[in-house]
């Protein structure tokens, strides 16, 4: 048997008309891809474009290469190449749109927080050892991934951050100073690489600017009625400065965390 | 690798395949297999275009309306027919039609290079425009649309590295078309012809899903 016998007859060759019957199938597909994009299909559109590919992709491959007329083999072969692009594309995303409560902890505020339930404390800007204690469960919950967990400005997350996080065993060195009211104001509106904190409950703000200032030397300085004042407090009513701002600073935090 | 060409495509098989037609079907496995890694090589590019549209739909839709579609679409066109031009080219060597072979590779090679002037022409005015990759995006109606220059970005290193396969594509057509220029393809040897028809197939096949990503978003 030479090898001539093997060749002649098992080869398939296309024929002209199959060929032209298929660019012009093919210029059609382009015509229709071209032509729906032109028309508003909602969200059909992207799904409707990529099928219309598929199917000239599919004739491609099937026709001019050839695997119509081949046994399965390499038909097989080449369909493994769109497995594994599939699970590249679902380890990817699967990664990518699960980061939010992994890189963002700390700053997505949980929603028994946001339910503002009935005040526990009709005055929170003035110091308590009750609010000092629920400033200090707050505070594990929501602050130690950057501030750390004693406050040293060293959490886990601090790394990556520029500025770093304020270290709150000092008393030197707070931007917006370290009276309550201050503090207050900075969870409130945030400051440089620290998100704002407007979404929690403006008791639970007092209530982690009262424990924060129990983390580093004592300080005698007090909120003067003034001070208070600029946070929209007054002290001689109940309640706290203002209610919580209905949006979380998810985006914010996110923007902040990737830059770094 | 150890084999002779004579005319007309009569050619002795490689001495470690049992006869020509099995190292055929060798020699064609071994273009799928590489085929494969082209798919996975392209596809982390499309994973990156793919994550713009989930994180930035606004900004690739606001960018997209920069790339010309007339300009895409005249491509599409004309690498389909390129495709075709090519099938035929390959069917005339499994008849032993030298000539046509010649005629329909020369056809499939114009067709590559109006591609390719095509693709000039857009880059040219993309980067006089300034609506270039990255930080180096200008263009000053866009540039308050957020990482705007991300676009750019994908869309030049994905067109950059498939009219890469084009120009390969092109060399390796007068490459063979001077092999069949001297009648060394024919019914029982067409091996390199339809390794380039699969490679240039495969080339079409990354535009065909290109143009309505890049170029036809909503």
């Amino acid at each position: 048997m030479s090898h001539h016998d093997h060749h002649e007859g098992h080869h398939h060759v296309l024929s002209d008309s199959t060929a032209l019957k298929t660019i012009l199938a093919l210029l059609s597909l382009t015509v229709i891809t071209v032509a729906i994009a032109r028309v508003d299909l909602g969200v059909l559109n992207f799904p409707v474009a990529m099928f219309v590919a598929s199917v000239k992709a599919v004739i491609v491959c099937s026709i001019f290469m050839g695997l119509k007329y081949e046994n399965r083999e390499n038909t097989v072969i080449f369909s493994t190449s769109l497995l594994f692009m599939l699970i590249f594309f679902i380890l990817t995303f699967g990664d990518l749109l699960t980061r939010g409560d992994v890189y963002v902890k700390g700053q997505i505020i949980p929603a028994e927080l946001q339910a503002a339930g009935p005040s526990k404390f009709s005055k929170p800007w003035i110091e308590s050892p009750e609010i000092i204690a629920h400033g200090k469960g707050l505070f594990a919950a929501q602050c130690t991934s950057c501030h750390g967990d004693g406050g040293a400005g060293n959490g886990p997350a601090a790394a990556g951050l520029n500025p770093k996080p304020r270290n709150f065993t000092v008393g030197e060195g707070w931007k917006n100073g370290r009276k309550g009211s201050q503090i207050f104001g900075t969870l409130t509106k945030g400051l440089n690489t620290m998100p704002a904190f407007g979404s929690l409950p403006s008791e639970d703000r007092w209530a982690l600017a009262h424990y924060v200032r129990t983390l580093g030397p004592h300080s005698a300085e007090k909120d003067s009625d003034a001070d208070l004042a600029k946070v929209g407090v007054d002290p001689n009513q109940e309640g706290g400065g203002g209610s919580a701002e209905k949006s979380i600073p998810l985006e914010a935090a996110i923007e902040i965390l990737s830059e770094s | 690798m150890g084999s002779t060409t004579s005319v007309a495509g009569q050619r002795q098989h490689a001495h470690h395949f049992k006869n020509g037609r099995e190292e055929f079907e060798a020699c064609k496995q071994g273009m799928w297999i590489f085929l494969v890694t082209e798919v996975l090589f392209f596809s982390g590019l499309f994973l990156a275009y793919a994550i713009l549209r989930v994180f930035y739909p606004e900004m690739v839709a606001a960018a997209h309306h920069e790339l010309d579609w007339k300009m895409g679409g005249l491509n599409t066109v004309v690498l389909l027919i390129s495709s075709w031009t090519m099938a035929r080219a390959v069917s005339a060597a499994q008849r032993g039609q030298a000539q046509k072979v010649v005629s329909f590779l020369l056809a499939t090679f114009i067709c590559a290079g109006i591609f390719m002037c095509v693709k000039y022409m857009e880059y040219s005015h993309k980067i006089h425009e300034g609506l270039l990759p990255g930080s180096l995006f200008s263009f000053k109606d866009l540039l308050s649309v957020d990482k705007v220059g991300l676009f750019f970005s994908v869309y030049f290193v994905m067109t950059g590295i498939h009219g890469l396969h084009v120009l390969i594509g092109m060399g390796l057509i007068l490459w063979i078309m001077k092999r069949a220029s001297r009648n060394e393809f024919g019914p029982n040897y067409f091996t390199p012809v339809e390794m380039l028809g699969l490679y240039w197939h495969f080339v079409d096949l990354v535009w065909i899903y290109l143009f309505p990503l890049l170029y036809l978003v909503s």
